[in-house]
């Protein structure tokens, strides 16, 4: 009888008083999960400003009735609206199709860019791989290493023409001239693809994020790809705000209309935090743009499509 | 500085104190709530920042307390003493022995700095005085032979390495038995990058730890990582005996809070801390004068230690 008048007396417009302590603790649940502290905030925020004055559906009880809302609003920032196809792509257009990648430090770029290299021989793009990294120690040797482990595994009976092969001029240049000078060469040479690897670098660091920047303005890639890792904490929101507003501030454009220089992210490192997946969260909502890829290990197989349900599902366990 | 935000959060938080006219439950809330909110923001873990919470309300009995007791600072001790004891595990950092063999050996999760920190290290011992080499014990990644001779070449470091030989253990039990024939006193062991989560690449961490003997195992680690770090620091730990923490990439807009929870995890102290990618971006990191100059508070440093 006492549950009776309880589900009675809840059948009223829901105040803000009522979420708090629930909101609260979804927040801090959030946070565990290496959600960005700044947006479990906002995230709470925003379903404590639609759910107050709704009446609650009685059938539920007001907890989960809060949780399924945040749920919700979750998978829809995980869901973009723009889907990024790009096999179609390649094929739509007749000279080389140009991705760059970039990055801070350490986060997967190199290895991540083999792995999507992969992908693409597999799917008969031909691909030629751009070393821009002319700063880092082993930066060109890692990526040599790359291409004939691939020309090991997919140009065996060499009757064919190369399916991969590296363009570099070694350390100490200028990484936009030799972008360049690599996609003219891939017009010439047929390349279906080109995959232009990036020195990492810090985000506050303005003459290295001009020189990205000179990189993508002068040669306009079809698509620019962030690479974050999945075990970045707080510091997804300053790393992607300021990579993409340093790209607009020096003249670099997305291809889309919607004034996004970053045109999609790589997630790495998933492999390496269990349950705590927040950074996919973290990067979207800054972002707006679809995680394209996920990676999931250190082989080149270990490369996945994002799954927004299963990335709620563990986010809310 | 370092962590230069954070601390400024909380001496500020900390200076509403004096603001406010009376000392009451509220406004301690009020004050905890600010700090715990700078320390998740800084990628403190939320166990921790839970726990920090705790102990400073059950130390502050607003009933009990006498009331000429100066409550505001009680409250700034027992703040100032948890974070103390969150970047520092009270246990003396390790230093080499001049004149012995002091092998040391590089451990971490992938990408977190571990080849370049190697060799700057080497150049820090090298600079004052000492016999210094490098070993890569890393013959998984791509191109990672070639990173770390490129880097000690250029350093003028002696290394050891192969391109042929895939066994790490082999190649570290070579190159240190090598090095302490020749009479080397810090001879630095590059491991793979590793996680938790795949339980052969620990083995074989344990398994380069057991034939090299080393004196100092050495967790390095991101400044950005998040929430993760706590449990991944814990994992190594509980593997292999850890002794020391390097952060890195704190010249990024990082705060490095999860670093206080890998020493936490791993009881252990942070010894250097990694400022950029050149090979002098190297500084040597002291907790005490670390957290006075944090929280600008060196005069309670003093109270406490009596
Ligand atoms: N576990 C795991 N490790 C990864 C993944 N992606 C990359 N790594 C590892 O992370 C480390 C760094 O990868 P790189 O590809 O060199 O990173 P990068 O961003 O190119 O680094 P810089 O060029 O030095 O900035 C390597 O040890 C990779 O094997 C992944 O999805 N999972
Ligand atoms: N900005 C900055 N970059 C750093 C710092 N320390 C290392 N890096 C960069 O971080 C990236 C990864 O460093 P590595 O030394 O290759 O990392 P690792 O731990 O050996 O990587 P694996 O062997 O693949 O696990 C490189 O681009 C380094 O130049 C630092 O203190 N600041
Ligand atoms: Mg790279
Ligand atoms: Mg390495």
């Amino acid at each position: 009888f006492g549950s009776f008048l309880k589900t009675f007396n809840y059948n009223k417009a829901l105040t803000e008083a009522d979420l708090e302590p629930i909101l609260n603790q979804l927040r801090d649940h959030l946070i565990a999960k290496n959600v960005a502290s700044e947006i479990a905030v906002k995230l709470c925020d925003s379903v404590s400003a639609k759910l107050v004055g709704q009446q609650m559906n009685t059938w539920l009880g007001l907890k989960s009735f809060v949780r399924q809302s945040l749920e919700d609003s979750i998978l829809r920032i995980l869901s973009p609206n723009r889907n990024v196809n790009i096999l179609r792509d390649i094929r739509a257009k007749s000279s080389p199709y140009a991705i760059v990648f970039c990055g801070v430090n350490g986060v997967g770029k190199s290895t991540n860019l083999a792995k999507i290299a992969n992908w693409l021989i597999v799917n008969n793009v031909r691909v030629l791989v751009i070393a821009c990294d002319t700063f880092r120690a082993g930066a060109i040797e890692q990526l040599r290493t790359h291409i004939t482990a691939l020309k090991n595994i997919h140009e065996r009976d060499g009757r064919q023409a190369s399916k991969v092969d590296l363009f570099e001029k070694g350390y100490g240049k200028d990484s936009a001239a030799i972008a360049m000078e690599g996609i003219n060469y891939a017009r010439t040479a047929g390349y279906g693809c080109c995959l232009v690897d990036t020195a990492g670098r810090m985000q506050g660091n303005e003459p290295l994020m001009k020189q990205l920047a000179k990189l993508i303005k002068i040669n306009e890639p079809d698509l620019t790809l962030f690479v974050g890792e999945a075990l970045v904490g707080n510091e997804a929101v300053d790393q992607l705000t300021k990579f993409n507003n340093s790209l607009l501030d020096n003249g670099c454009r997305g291809v889309t209309a919607n004034a996004s220089a970053i045109n999609g992210i790589v997630l790495t490192k998933f492999d390496t935090i269990d349950d705590q997946v927040g950074a996919a969260i973290s990067m979207t909502y800054i972002t707006g743009q679809p995680i394209v890829f996920v990676g999931v290990g250190q082989t080149y197989r270990d490369l996945k499509q994002l799954n927004a349900k299963a990335v709620v599902k563990a986010l809310m366990k | 500085m370092v962590l230069a935000d954070l601390g400024r959060k909380i001496t500020s938080a900390l200076r509403s104190l004096g603001n406010a006219t009376i000392i009451n439950k509220e406004v301690l809330d009020g004050l905890l709530k600010d700090i715990c909110t700078a320390l998740l923001e800084a990628d403190v873990n939320i166990k921790l920042v839970k726990q920090l919470r705790e102990n400073v309300r059950s130390v502050i009995d607003f009933e009990e307390m006498a009331a000429g007791l100066n409550k505001r600072r009680m409250i700034q001790m027992a703040v100032f003493k948890e974070l103390v004891k969150l970047v520092d595990p009270g246990v003396k950092a390790w230093t080499p022995v001049k004149g012995r063999t002091n092998v040391v050996m590089f451990v971490g999760l992938q990408g977190s700095g571990k080849t370049t920190t190697c060799t700057k290290m080497a150049y820090y011992y090298v600079r004052k005085g000492w016999k210094c080499a490098l070993v890569c014990a890393d013959t998984f990644r791509a191109g990672a032979f070639d990173q770390l001779k490129q880097n000690a070449t250029k350093a003028r470091i002696p290394f050891y390495g192969s391109y042929t030989e895939s066994d790490p253990v082999v190649i570290a039990s070579e190159g240190v038995e090598k090095f302490t024939n020749e009479g080397f006193e810090v001879i630095i062991v590059d491991t793979s990058g590793r996680h938790k989560q795949e339980s052969s690449l620990f083995e074989e961490m344990l398994a380069i730890s057991t034939t090299t003997q080393p004196n100092l195992i050495i967790y390095v680690m991101d400044a950005s990582v998040g929430q993760a770090c706590e449990g991944q620091a814990r994992a190594f730990n509980s593997k292999v005996d850890v002794g020391a923490v390097i952060i890195t990439k704190l010249d990024g807009h990082a705060k490095g809070g999860g670093a206080l929870s890998a020493v936490a995890a791993t009881q252990s102290p942070i010894i250097f801390i990694g400022t950029g990618e050149h090979i002098d971006d190297f500084e040597q990191f002291k907790v005490k004068p670390f957290v006075s100059k944090l929280l600008g508070m060196g005069d309670i440093e003093g109270l406490i230690d009596k």
